[in-house]
């Protein structure tokens, strides 16, 4: 009985040590060469950048390569175009885009579709005409802005 | 020869006693004293060799229990973990150890997948990943020049 109660305080510690290493396995300290083969394919737009990145960057970039292998593969083909430019705005942009994006997500399908056109036209506008309505926008994101 | 007589008549009672007298407050008194009495009349009377025995049973099972009460306090005791939770399931785990250790086993194994499956970032459908394959791409999400231009048109 007394074995039992030595491995079962085994088997607590261990367990400890598993779920902080479950719970701790961000990847946030790891350099380019230290990621798996697969890590490196779909975070291959940030090689050169890699190890200059901050860890909650490298965090979150190790997100998208665990869920990548879950999508199919038009939508793995648009988040590697897309890896490089998500990796060069800032923070706040990122929350904000996050935000956004789940706000787009909760609108109706012709919404959805209305807005894609709007993006459409709005990237057919001149470098100019966009700074212009940049310049004339408020900081602060508000609320309304797919709504 | 008294005394022998009132023994014998304790005795009786005491074999006649029955579940509904015990329920009652004073029978039980009672009863309680007449064994009280029984114990220390035949205690004048036990032999030397008897006292003795009695004496080293008694010995025994203050010690067990002395022993039992400084494992419980210093907390060598078994199941000492669970009594954070009460005494009462301290108690249980002593009583059924095994199945205890099993349960215990079982519950911090599921834990260890739940945190490995449903880990703080793990919400798919909200991931970065998702953010980038979506109809829009992320600039589309964070250009306050698109929202501008919304809103006027």
């Amino acid at each position: 009985m007394d074995r039992i109660q030595l491995g079962l305080r085994w088997a607590v510690v261990l367990f400890f040590f598993l779920v902080a290493d479950v719970v701790n396995a961000n990847g946030a300290n790891l350099t380019w060469g230290q990621l798996t083969e697969s890590q490196r394919q779909v975070l291959n737009p940030l090689a050169s950048e890699w190890d200059t990145l901050r860890p909650w960057q490298r965090e979150k970039m190790l997100d998208i390569a665990r869920d990548y292998p879950k999508m199919s593969s038009d939508k793995q083909e648009l988040v590697k175009k897309r890896l490089t430019n998500w990796s060069r705005m800032t923070p706040y942009e990122r929350e904000n885009a996050r935000k956004r994006h789940q706000q787009f997500q909760a609108l109706p399908e012709d919404k959805k579709r209305e807005l894609r056109q709007k993006w459409h036209e709005y990237q057919n506008l001149s470098e100019s005409e966009r700074a212009k309505l940049r310049a004339e926008s408020p900081d602060a994101y508000g609320d309304s802005g797919l709504e | 020869m008294n005394m022998h007589k009132d023994n014998m008549t304790n005795t009786k009672n005491i074999n006649l006693i029955d579940d509904n007298v015990i329920s009652d407050p004073v029978m039980e008194e009672q009863i309680a004293r007449g064994i009280s009495d029984l114990l220390n009349n035949r205690a004048q009377h036990l032999k030397p060799e008897q006292e003795q025995h009695l004496s080293a049973a008694r010995n025994a099972a203050v010690n067990y229990l002395a022993e039992q009460q400084a494992q419980y306090s210093t907390g060598a005791g078994h199941g000492y973990v669970l009594r954070w939770f009460g005494h009462h399931v301290g108690q249980n785990f002593e009583q059924h150890r095994v199945a205890s250790t099993g349960l215990l086993l079982v519950v911090m194994l599921l834990t260890f997948f739940a945190v490995q499956h449903f880990g703080f970032n793990n919400n798919l459908e909200n991931s970065d990943a998702y953010l980038l394959a979506s109809d829009l791409p992320p600039e589309a999400y964070a250009d306050k020049g698109f929202d501008a231009w919304i809103e006027s048109n």
